[in-house]
């Protein structure tokens, strides 16, 4: 073989340089080898040759992965598997943002995607918890995860593993979670510190002060930002008071039914419309009420009022450095109040409990009015959970079964933004829907007149199909 | 509007659409037919090996097919609906498939076009025209003749054309594979547009396709590789000239013969097994033609055999869909095209699809010892279809991934493989491998079947 490898190796530099290789002709082959196409010939059995006898080799050692880790949560069962890879691929296709919420619901509902059909990418930090050993193999920082999560042992964890058993802490024992973070954080780069101090949210309370104190002069601006905001929520005041004063000039506190409602009016010209907007976002919640001369809850006697973007700007302030309460507060005015856009609420969703998501779900449910874009926005991760009656009581559904019409309609120009519409709102409807509910609505969106077998429904379909009863 | 008859008639474009559905009503041509409330769908084999995929709602008369025709609805959906009149018994009640709600998510319930007249279309004619056409043996023997006239002509022409290609062969050679690999494209073109010329097409294909099989390889690899495809069409060109009348020489130097010429070729292999659908392979020709590729493997046969059935179709006609479901098994005949080793096929009758869990065949410890056993049979093909035995996807130092066996044998993949193929046991693999590149096209992992997209 070596001889082989030789001659091949002196005909191959031969032909590079268009010089004839004949007389490199293994002894061999000479028999085969002649005539006017001896050239041919040898070309034949040169190519034969390599091909047959000789692989390309790797010219470093090849490495192996670990396995993947199976996960705690069951992978969707075979047959639901195709519909998933269905809404999966018309999400990519269409760029509809519903990948994320999609994982949740079936994450919510107790199971996992195959791998085959999705898995995180490195950056999906988004990813439900059952996830976290496949983030941290994607990622390859895959180990071992000790059986507990401590101080000595925090080290042993993997990043995405860590994350989640630092989340579970917190729920059970915020105080050695803080200790946890406050000990290691710093020693990580500062896209992690800041998932870690993330981790605080969760059972914010007083004892965390002092660590969030020496956040804000932390080096990573988000970090400090974060730590900010979470100090306003315990009520921290920044002590500016010239921008709070100056916010406060900008909006009123009247008094309506004996109750005080804050009032955001257009002002006159776009520069103070901007500026309020800026200092909306300088400014917090506990500044205010303090230039405003009221405690923060006196401000969340009704639903404020005035030009919608102000009044989201207030939101978002709220949203972002409110107390739990005041958040919750300023919300349920919101929902009472049919005058107020409830689009302009959606930053307060993420300061809601889960228990909190699924109290209110049937009253936001009732207010929206945008194809359940609103309840989605809200809901955040308590996804297939509303049941029927709070579905069809929305407007949401008398929009959705008029879209169904339109969509049957001969007329071109309804029924072409029909179809997208419709779209739509099933795929969100699809998302919120508890599993009953999920079966009837199919019943009764084919009642209205679409295929049983349009994928238009798959999501009601995997929904519906979802129920705990498919574990066994 | 329900089915009937009439409403066939009605629907029809002409006469000779309903006269063409009528040679159709075959239960043998309709290897699938199912239903699903006023959905009905099937599979009828047509001139390709991957049967045309039809659907029709029986409500409204909504139809589509896969097929190139440009009369809608074409002759095998009247076919299709003209079946579900006289035998809807044998349709069977099944769950829609993906393709068949594909149609459904871009139509809308009772969007078919309103019903044209019946006048001057009659179904009872059509079936009455179809068989009064008469024998004309004369005309067949004047058919016969011309037929072998041009086949010889073709034969004349296309061996100038081999002797043409040695020469160029030649000529690579003795000016030197650098500079052959600097101007491959324009060289390639020259001597296939003269192959075209000559009547030798399928080998003009191959040359034309040459460039962009070697520049895909990294640079230090081109030159081996440009060795052994001059080498092949070297060993071709001989194969040709000493049996220019086989049928696999003139496939691969000429043109494939039809379907039915398949089928009606006594030495065309028959086998009658269970097959798994592998998955499919699509690629863009040079030439503005897709050739769709679909790989199956016997599950009762060892060692493994596989077979593929290959369609080709203009790019212009955009994406088809995938014919089959990537890992659906189903009883059928395959009829391959004759060879040293059969390994085209086109299906001759289809039976029931299989559920459950199926077993693949026991590969051979040493697959590239197979393939290089089959480079002896057929030593101008340019990728075979290998079964590999158990191992894992691991990366060099460059990121490359390769497919190594619990053995130690290894090869490079040709495309990234997917994030889980990396972390996943691979019991067993089917890929293509052309002597420098492994294609894997399906495997067998812990995590359950694995399919791999190209």
């Amino acid at each position: 073989m070596p001889d082989l490898a030789s001659a091949l190796a002196h005909i191959r530099s031969a032909w590079i340089s268009g010089r004839s290789a004949l007389e490199y002709c293994p002894p061999e082959w000479r028999g085969a080898v002649g005539g006017a196409d001896a050239e041919c010939a040898l070309a034949a059995l040169a190519g034969h040759a390599t091909q047959a006898l000789f692989r390309p080799a790797p010219t470093s050692p090849l490495v192996v992965r670990s396995l993947l880790p199976r996960l705690a949560a069951p992978t969707l069962p075979e047959r639901l598997r195709p519909q998933a890879r269905r809404l999966l691929l018309r999400a990519s296709k269409t760029g509809a943002l519903f990948e994320r919420p999609l994982i949740e619901l079936i994450a919510a509902r107790g199971y996992a995607m195959h791998p085959a059909d999705w898995t995180p990418s490195p950056r999906d930090d988004w990813a439900p918890d059952i996830y976290a050993p496949w983030l941290d193999w994607i990622r390859g920082e895959e180990k071992p995860s000790p059986p507990s999560l401590t101080l000595e042992t925090y080290d042993q964890w993997s990043f995405a593993m860590r994350c989640a058993a630092l989340i579970q802490l917190r729920a059970s024992d915020p105080a050695v979670a803080r200790v946890i973070i406050a000990a290691k954080a710093s020693a990580a780069p500062a896209e992690r510190r800041a998932k870690l101090i993330d981790i605080l949210e969760t059972g914010l309370c007083e004892e965390d002060r002092e660590f969030l104190e020496g956040q804000t002069n932390d080096r990573s601006d988000r970090v400090q930002a974060m730590a900010r905001a979470y100090l306003a929520r315990l009520g921290r005041r920044v002590e500016n008071e010239p921008l709070a004063a100056e916010l406060a000039a900008m909006v009123e506190v009247r008094l309506l039914s004996r109750r005080r409602q804050l009032a955001v009016p257009e002002l006159k010209i776009a520069a103070q419309n901007a500026r309020r907007l800026e200092l909306f976002k300088q400014v917090g919640l506990a500044d205010l009420a303090h230039a405003l001369g009221l405690a923060e809850e006196d401000i969340f006697e009704s639903a404020p009022t005035g030009a919608p973007d102000g009044l989201g700007a207030f939101v978002h302030m709220v949203a972002a450095t409110g107390r739990d309460r005041a958040c919750r507060l300023l919300l349920d005015h919101i929902l009472d109040d049919e005058a107020f856009p409830l689009q302009r609420a959606e930053p307060l969703g993420a300061r809601l409990s889960i228990a909190e998501r699924r109290a209110l779900l049937p009253r936001i449910l009732k207010r929206d009015d945008e194809m359940f874009q609103m309840g989605l926005a809200l809901m955040g991760r308590a996804l297939g959970e509303a049941p029927l009656s709070a579905l069809i009581a929305s407007p949401g559904y008398a929009a959705l079964v008029s879209a169904v019409e339109a969509y049957r309609s001969e007329d071109p120009t309804q029924r072409f933004p029909a179809q997208a519409t419709l779209e739509t709102a099933l795929l969100r409807v699809g998302l919120l829907a508890d599993g009953p509910a999920a079966a009837e609505l199919i019943q009764r969106l084919t009642a209205a007149g679409l295929f049983a077998s349009d994928p238009k429904l798959d999501l009601l379909h995997l929904n519906a199909a979802l129920t705990p009863e498919t574990r066994s | 509007m329900g089915l009937t008859l009439s409403a066939i008639e009605a629907v029809a474009p002409d006469q000779g659409a309903l006269q063409a559905a009528s040679g159709l009503l075959k239960a043998a041509k309709w290897p699938l037919r199912a239903r699903s409330a006023s959905l009905i769908w099937g599979e009828c084999q047509g001139s390709g090996a991957n049967p045309y995929r039809v659907v029709a709602d029986v409500e409204d008369q909504g139809t589509k097919c896969t097929c190139p025709s440009r009369k809608f609805p074409c002759k095998h959906a009247l076919a299709l609906m003209w079946m579900a009149v006289e035998d809807g018994a044998a349709f069977q009640t099944s769950d829609v498939p993906d393709w068949v709600n594909d149609w459904i998510r871009r139509r809308r319930k009772g969007a078919a076009s309103a019903p044209l007249s019946a006048e001057g279309k009659s179904l009872e004619a059509a079936q009455q025209s179809l068989a009064e056409i008469a024998p004309d043996p004369e005309g067949e023997a004047r058919r016969i003749a011309a037929s072998q006239k041009r086949a010889e002509e073709t034969r004349r022409s296309v061996r100038a054309a081999t002797e043409d290609l040695d020469v160029w062969i030649a000529d690579q050679l003795r000016t030197g594979l650098a500079g052959f690999l600097g101007a491959i494209g324009e060289r390639c073109r020259r001597i296939a547009a003269r192959l075209v010329d000559a009547k030798a097409g399928a080998l003009a294909s191959r040359i034309d396709e040459m460039p962009s099989r070697l520049l895909a390889l990294p640079a230090e690899e081109r030159i081996d590789a440009a060795i052994a495809e001059l080498g092949k069409l070297a060993l071709l060109t001989r194969a040709w000239r000493a049996a220019a009348n086989d049928a696999e020489m003139r496939r691969e130097v000429v043109t494939a013969e039809s379907r039915d010429d398949v089928f009606a070729n006594t030495e065309s292999p028959r086998v009658v097994s269970l097959w798994e659908v592998l998955g499919e392979r699509v690629a863009t020709r040079r030439d503005g033609l897709v050739s769709q590729a679909t790989w199956l493997m016997s599950l009762k046969e060892t060692p493994q055999r596989f077979a593929a059935l290959l369609d080709f179709f203009p790019a212009s006609a955009g994406r088809r869909g995938a014919a089959f479901i990537a890992g659906e098994r189903f009883n059928a005949e395959l009829a391959f095209y004759p060879a040293c080793a059969p390994l085209r096929a086109v299906i001759a009758a289809r039976g029931e699809a299989i559920d459950g869990p199926g077993t693949w065949p026991e590969p051979a410890a040493d697959p590239f010892a197979a393939y290089a056993d089959s480079l002896l049979a057929t030593p101008w093909r340019l990728e075979a279809p290998l079964l590999l035995p158990r191992g894992r996807i691991c990366a060099d130092a460059s990121g490359r991934a390769w497919w190594r066996s619990d053995g130690g044998l290894c090869a490079p993949l040709r495309e990234p493989p997917p994030a889980l193929a990396l972390g996943a046991t691979i019991e067993s693999a089917m890929g293509l491998w052309d002597g420098a590149r492994l294609s894997l096209v399906a495997a067998r992992t812990n995590w359950g079947r694995l399919s791999f997209n190209a």
